[in-house]
């Protein structure tokens, strides 16, 4: 079966139901996204009539003559069912509700998001809303975002898709990832609001599907259809990586029961087992989620789980290596010719273990040289590529330019932290200009890759190759 | 033998919101969980035929619809190794619980002791019926080492499970103790699973705890079914 929001996307002909004349208003910065980039035939609605864009402005859906695909319908909530069973009688049966008003403000709400049900039930609408940020795809010029590009940035064409119950997370997410690197990273966006009718589940189901999806990020504070969402996950998991934020962790405890299983049962508890069955990497925080963005978006998977840490200051290179215990890696054994390389190349104050600490005498070259026999070591599976870049002999451009290099290679993971200030800032920038990953410490840096490595785990664990996956282009 | 729907209806019927340990240990041999030789008995003659027919040590359990803490008010007592201490015990319930309505005393062979573990199910508002598997005994819900998975679960999954507890380490024989059959271990999780799955109208909490793990294999050795 087809997913239902394909045919929300596919649509050829669309319809902005309260595109207004005012300008910032959502229903004008919604006309606006339509008429500069949907490929496809745009209608706009206002009872009032006149032109917008140069558009006409139908006084009702009833006097366009054309087949409406899918509709976005701005209206204030109490206008909002009339709207929809309008919807109806012209045959639009995808609908999106930006306007919020409904089930989340209470029982006033709550009747008129019933309405809307009822005529969703009558039509056979399906409805992606109310109260959110709808969909947006740059490759497809397809956006319902009601806030103007002038506040909110646009990420253009790239591998990721993402879902959010929260339309506020969801929208300083997209305009953080508009500002990362290219800006290069969206997919499909889909902002789903109260989840009347689409929910969590038929979003999994069609980014699954979608082959211009190439990763998943989500943003989750509880399911609609849990048990359909873990199955669906558990599939899709295996060919594309999925991650996310189930916020509300502390929501429910475990209520007290008659058997040890139910007090040991509280949601969250149940929430993180099964999204770890399914092979969806959690993350809690917010900058994590951007790390994994960076992480997955840029490099390959890595084959294993020892890493190999370059250095030129000591306690990064502890830092780090205590950031790979904890994010259950090892520290990789260089093999004996490439230890024997070192050892005889570097001066005898370098360390040339794992971390290699190439010390505050680093040059460029003595990067490069560090960088390419670890990353030619076949015992090692990633690199963590760690630069305090305030030491007297680093040529910061020479060092930028190894860096690029290997972060191209993308035969192994290859993640680089740069630490400082302003030159590691500057450093930072034009390396991120170009997507090559970089993080502003070594506890980021190795846990983003530690997100990379627990995807693989899980791949192996069910016996499929890591190099199956392909992310990055 | 009682099928388990009939078992449950009978229970539906008789306005109990809880299996007796006897009961619910039927509902666990019904579906091939393997429990350690056990009967319910309304006399001293039986319980002590029962005694010399499993060996000693056995267990006696006071099995009462009014007594369902049974360890808190000495309904349970364990290690009688010979006749005169099931006669005692038997006399000793009899006197001590004269109040409450009696459905018998069950009598089990004793189980070695061993690793004690936890299997168990519960329906949880957005997944329906899950199941749990982790570190039991007394202490189970202060240690809280236990992974879930949703009902009806594959042995596949039920095995990658087992082995995500934090103290994995003791399933594998720790300091000289058995290691775990976790094949069967595995299998006993995916009957429960799919018993939970199967009777999700009737049953709405179920414990295996403690099961045993000792040299001879796997024990449950208490049973507790919750209805809805």
């Amino acid at each position: 079966m087809t997913p239902r929001l394909e045919k929300f996307f596919a649509a050829k002909t669309f319809c902005v139901v309260g595109a207004s004349t005012t300008e910032h208003k959502p229903g004008n910065v919604v006309a606006y996204n339509f008429i500069n980039h949907f490929p496809g035939k745009t209608y706009l609605v206002n009872p009032k009539g006149g032109e917008l864009f140069g558009e006409k402005l139908y006084t009702s859906l009833m006097e366009i003559e054309d087949e409406i695909d899918a509709a976005c319908v701005i209206v204030p909530a109490r206008f909002a069912p009339q709207t929809i069973e309008q919807c109806g009688m012209k045959g639009i049966t995808n609908v999106i509700i930006t306007t919020g008003g409904f089930s989340e403000i209470g029982k006033e709400g709550e009747i008129l998001q019933q309405q809307i049900n009822d005529a969703m039930k009558k039509y056979g609408i399906n409805v992606i809303g109310p109260n959110c940020l709808g969909l947006y795809s740059p490759a497809l010029g397809y956006d319902t975002m009601f806030l103007p590009i002038t506040k909110l940035k646009r990420p253009k064409s790239g591998p990721v898709s993402i879902f959010t119950q929260s339309g506020a997370f969801g929208a300083a997410f997209i305009d953080q990832l508009s500002n990362l690197g290219t800006g290069k990273w969206v997919a499909k966006f889909i902002s789903y609001g109260n989840a009347s009718d689409i929910n969590e589940t038929d979003s999994l189901e069609y980014v699954g599907t979608d082959p211009d999806t190439k990763m998943i990020l989500i943003y989750l504070e509880d399911f609609k259809k849990g048990r359909e969402f873990m199955e669906e996950a558990r599939k899709i998991s295996l060919k594309k990586p999925i991650m996310g934020i189930k916020a509300n962790r502390t929501e429910t405890g475990a209520k007290a029961g008659a058997s040890h299983t139910a007090a040991l049962s509280s949601n969250d508890a149940i929430v993180d087992d099964l999204l770890g069955e399914a092979g969806i990497i959690r993350v809690i925080t917010w900058d994590q989620l951007e790390d994994c963005v960076l992480a997955f978006g840029t490099q390959p998977l890595p084959m294993g789980d020892k890493v190999a840490i370059i250095t030129d200051g000591g306690g990064a290179g502890v830092m780090a290596s205590d950031m790979v215990t904890d994010c259950n890696l090892k520290l990789a054994e260089l093999s004996p010719t490439v230890q024997k390389y070192l050892d005889e190349t570097f001066p005898s104050f370098y360390a040339t273990g794992n971390p290699i600490d190439v010390t505050g005498s680093a040059t460029a070259e003595d990067y490069k040289i560090a960088l390419e026999a670890a990353y030619n070591d076949a015992n090692v599976d990633s690199i963590v590529n760690i630069c305090l870049p305030c030491i007297p002999d680093l040529d910061i451009d020479e060092y930028i330019k190894v860096t690029k290099h290997f972060a191209r290679r993308k035969e192994k993971p290859f993640i680089t932290a740069l630490i400082g200030g302003d030159e590691a800032d500057k450093a930072t920038a034009q390396l991120l200009a170009e997507d090559i990953p970089v993080f502003p410490s070594p506890g980021r840096a190795v846990r983003a890759l530690g997100m990379l490595t627990d995807y693989t785990k899980y791949l192996k664990k069910h016996g499929i190759d890591p190099r199956t996956i392909q992310v990055e282009e | 033998m009682t099928d388990n729907k009939t078992i449950f209806e009978k229970i539906k019927n008789e306005n109990r919101n809880a299996l007796l340990e006897h009961e619910s240990k039927e509902v666990l041999k019904n579906i091939g969980i393997s429990i350690p030789p056990s009967r319910l008995v309304q006399t001293e003659s039986e319980a002590i035929q029962s005694a010399n027919e499993f060996g000693y040590p056995v267990v006696m359990k006071l099995m009462s619809t009014q007594v369902l803490h049974k360890t808190d008010v000495g309904a349970v007592v364990i290690g009688l190794n010979s006749e005169e201490e099931v006669r005692s015990t038997f006399v000793d319930f009899m006197k001590r619980f004269d109040n409450v309505r009696i459905s018998g005393v069950l009598i089990e062979k004793m189980v070695k002791s061993g690793l004690e573990l936890i299997i168990g199910t519960n329906i949880d508002p957005t997944f329906g019926p899950v199941v749990l598997f982790g570190v039991g005994g007394v202490l189970v819900e202060a240690i809280k080492d236990v992974v879930f998975r949703m009902c009806p679960t594959t042995k596949e999954q039920a095995l990658i499970a087992i082995d995500e507890i934090k103290a994995r380490v003791l399933l594998e024989g720790f300091r000289g103790m058995p290691r775990v059959d976790k094949n069967e271990l595995a299998d006993i999780i995916v009957k429960l699973s799919e018993l939970a799955w199967e009777n999700r109208d009737y049953i709405s909490e179920m414990d295996i705890n403690p099961i045993i793990s000792n040299e001879d294999g796997l024990f449950p050795v208490d049973a507790r079914i919750i209805m809805k």
